[in-house]
């Protein structure tokens, strides 16, 4: 009998296509459009239901089955909330990355194996190369950054179809085999955010509270700010500075560069070689590291989740050694070589700090070994 | 293209079209300004009204014009200093409104007609509006509104006598209705109806709500104080004088049209599987509304589509937001046969042949899905 495979569809041409592959290849393809929470705003036209149309529209088109699968309060507790609490302890936490933890290769992946699945499969940019998950041929696409905290469990079960293809070569053969949504805009930043932005959407749950924009070297007021949780370290943008501060106004731009959250105080720096901006060490929590290849005496062993809902199975006992690996620290950065000791990672060369809360990402070639939190 | 969703939009005529395009450029003035031109645009702008307004048995100063049907019947809650009543099969646009207002909605029978001795249950003393569509935008189901008007004027006249001042109202949405009845707001008994250009081959973002005299409206715009001070802003000149021309035609065409389709109903009825959800004695001649008990018929809108065929499941506001439609839920139907149901409307881009046709392809469509089901 063929075996079956449930793959998320959202609508977009990478689902799609990778919908359209499974059932080439001769799967039985089960479509199913994940309805997670979004912000429901009084009166207003839904927005993903026109998402849902576009998927269940390929799906039929492809004539596969198609279900809508409602995670909205699962994805509110696990995913939702976890930011606010993250953003209100101050950090900057990365929402996908915990979608994909707790929901999609969790949730469905659970609920589709109850259903008999033999496989899930997404339209994920990332591969599995012997077991393990290995970054994408569209090095420009590659979401892997996004994936390392998925359990190996799940990945066993997981069909990446578009992984190995270009971007324009999934657009290309969505517009051969007469895909509507071929050359559909991509969906940008956070699903459940939207359009009005990280900010905005806080501030809908975080109370205002207006304190000091001070520069870090002369402790002077430079400007004020709506609550230091709503900055993010590193950010330029958006600052309220007033005018001209100090005798001379440099025109450079100030950086958030720290925040001190029981004061209330965001500090900021013109001094871009500042030392609070380059570090050539990150400290890390909840490392979790994915193959036994990757020797660390980092991985202490502990719980890697955030919310200790997770079985503690994709937790490595530690190797009593160090060694060399690549990291990332945003989506699609740099592959930047590093060691890690002791849950801390080491540079060669120092890095412009990012933002607790984000992810560090290890890479051993194209495979991508495991992760942890920045503190 | 066999377009059979008119019930959702038409398009507009080419008489519509011609009659508009001056307004657009050459008499674009502002009816307010002073000069002649000006005060030419004005009284086209009124004449058209007027047009409008006869057809339902109306003067110009008794409809207030408004951007189409919704806005319409947000106006004609504006009333509301007391209880509502609505049918449950209303339009969003009014059943959003009336429920922010704790509004009770009043039961329909399985074919979706009201339910005379609930609404005499459901009229207490706090009750101002009543709110019945004459026509029910996802299965057809025309109402009997003279039998509703009937009671109110019991009512009326029992409050009267027991000195209860609280007045009482009677409203419509008559949208679906308006080129396929004769609506005449004397002969309904209606204080408040609602019209919309979009469903007549007018063109859209143009409707208007009927007034009596006396019904006190409250604005919901302030401003320059046009249509009688209700609704201020500058006329939309191309968009009325579209609107009463597609009027024009509607009445011009209205016998015409309806024998067609209730011919093209009968034809899609003898050639299609489905089961007809309603008794066709209470429905608008050009809604076809078909349940396919055990298929999704959304499936079969997106497979219809592709081979050019574009039909509806439901209404389509209900169909895009992923949720079950109210009405059909309200007729008592279970969900199985909710998502079996689907709607073609008939209109005026079509023939004879597109009919056969359109059977053939939906025909087709159906086999494809029973047999994915296996």
């Amino acid at each position: 009998m063929d075996k079956t495979v449930f793959v998320g569809m959202s609508g977009g041409v990478d689902s799609s296509v990778s919908a359209l592959l499974l059932k080439q290849q001769g799967y039985k393809v089960v479509g199913v459009y994940m309805k997670n929470w979004s912000k429901d705003l009084p009166g207003m036209k839904c927005p993903w239901a026109e998402d849902l149309a576009d998927a269940k529209r390929v799906a039929v088109k492809l004539g596969i089955d198609f279900e809508v699968w409602d995670f909205e309060k699962e994805y509110f507790e696990r995913v939702v909330e976890y930011m606010l609490s993250e953003f209100k302890a101050g950090n900057t936490p990365n929402p996908d990355i915990m979608c994909n933890q707790e929901i999609k290769f969790k949730l469905f992946y659970e609920k589709a194996m109850e259903c008999g699945a033999d496989f899930i499969a997404t339209g994920h940019y990332a591969r599995i190369i012997d077991g393990k998950l290995a970054r994408a041929v569209d090095e420009k696409k590659d979401q892997t950054y996004f994936l390392y905290r998925v359990s190996e469990e799940a990945l066993k079960h997981t069909i990446f179809p578009i992984g190995g293809m270009l971007k324009k070569d999934v657009k290309k053969l969505a517009e051969e085999n007469g895909l509507h949504n071929a050359y559909k805009k991509e969906s940008m930043g956070v699903c459940f955010v939207g359009e009005v932005g990280m900010k905005d959407f806080l501030k809908e749950y975080i109370d205002i509270k207006p304190g000091e924009i001070r520069e870090v070297e002369t402790e002077k007021v430079v400007g004020h700010h709506e609550g230091a949780v709503f900055y993010t370290i590193g950010q330029r943008h958006g600052l309220y500075i007033s005018g001209n501060v100090g005798e001379v106004n440099t025109g450079l731009p100030y950086y958030v560069v720290e925040k001190d959250l029981k004061k209330n105080i965001v500090y900021v720096s013109r001094n871009i070689n500042s030392d609070l901006v380059w570090t050539d060490k990150l400290e890390l929590k909840d490392v979790l590291v994915r193959t036994k290849q990757f020797i660390s005496r980092a991985a202490s062993g502990r719980p890697v989740a955030t919310g200790g809902r997770r079985s503690s199975s994709r937790c490595r006992a530690p190797d009593p050694l160090e060694t060399n690996c690549l990291v990332r620290l945003r989506h699609l950065g740099e592959l930047i070589p590093a060691k890690l000791e002791n849950n801390v990672l080491v540079f060669e060369n120092k890095i412009k700090r990012p933002a607790a809360g984000q992810s560090a990402v290890f890479y051993d070639g194209e495979i991508c070994l495991g992760g942890g939190i920045i503190i | 293209m066999i377009y059979l969703d008119h019930a959702a939009a038409t398009p507009v005529s080419k008489k519509v079209f011609e009659a508009m395009k001056p307004y657009f450029s050459d008499d674009f003035f502002n009816p307010s300004a002073a000069y002649l031109p000006a005060k030419k645009v004005s009284s086209d702008y009124e004449a058209a009204k007027g047009v409008i307004a006869h057809a339902i048995g109306a003067k110009a100063n008794d409809i207030v014009i408004t951007a189409g049907a919704t806005e319409a019947n947000n106006l004609a809650f504006s009333i509301l200093d007391g209880k509502v009543l609505y049918l449950a099969t209303e339009h969003d646009s009014v059943r959003k409104v009336a429920e922010k207002h704790g509004g009770t909605p009043i039961d329909v029978d399985k074919n979706g007609r009201i339910v005379l001795d609930d609404l005499r249950a459901k009229i207490n003393d706090d009750v101002v509006l009543i709110s019945v569509a004459l026509a029910n935008n996802e299965l057809g189901t025309i109402q009997p509104l003279s039998e509703v008007a009937a009671i109110i004027r019991e009512v009326r006249l029992d409050r009267l006598s027991r000195g209860v001042k609280t007045p009482l109202y009677l409203h419509s949405d008559a949208s679906q209705a308006l080129n396929l009845l004769n609506v005449n707001v004397a002969r309904l008994g209606v204080d408040l109806l609602t019209l919309n250009s979009a469903k007549v081959y007018g063109p859209k973002g143009v409707g208007c709500l009927y007034v009596s005299h006396d019904v006190k409206l409250k604005p919901i715009s302030l401003g320059g104080g046009q249509e009688n001070g209700l609704r201020s802003g500058t006329e939309n000149v191309p968009g009325v004088i579209g609107f009463a021309k597609a009027v024009e035609e509607a009445s011009a065409h209205m016998n015409g049209n309806r024998k067609k389709y209730a011919e093209f109903r009968k034809i899609l009825l003898a050639e299609l599987q489905g089961y007809e959800l309603v008794n066709k004695k209470h429905s608008l001649d050009n809604f076809v509304v078909l349940c396919y008990n055990g298929i999704d018929a959304e499936r079969l809108v997106f497979l219809l589509e592709e081979k050019g065929v574009y039909v509806s499941t439901g209404a389509a506001c209900a169909a895009n937001k992923g949720t079950k439609s109210h009405v059909l839920a309200a007729i008592g139907l279970s969900d199985s046969e909710i998502n079996g149901s689907l709607r073609l409307t008939l209109g005026e881009t079509n023939d004879e042949k597109q009919i056969h046709e359109a059977a053939r392809l939906i025909n087709e469509a159906v086999e494809v899905e029973r047999g994915r089901n296996g």
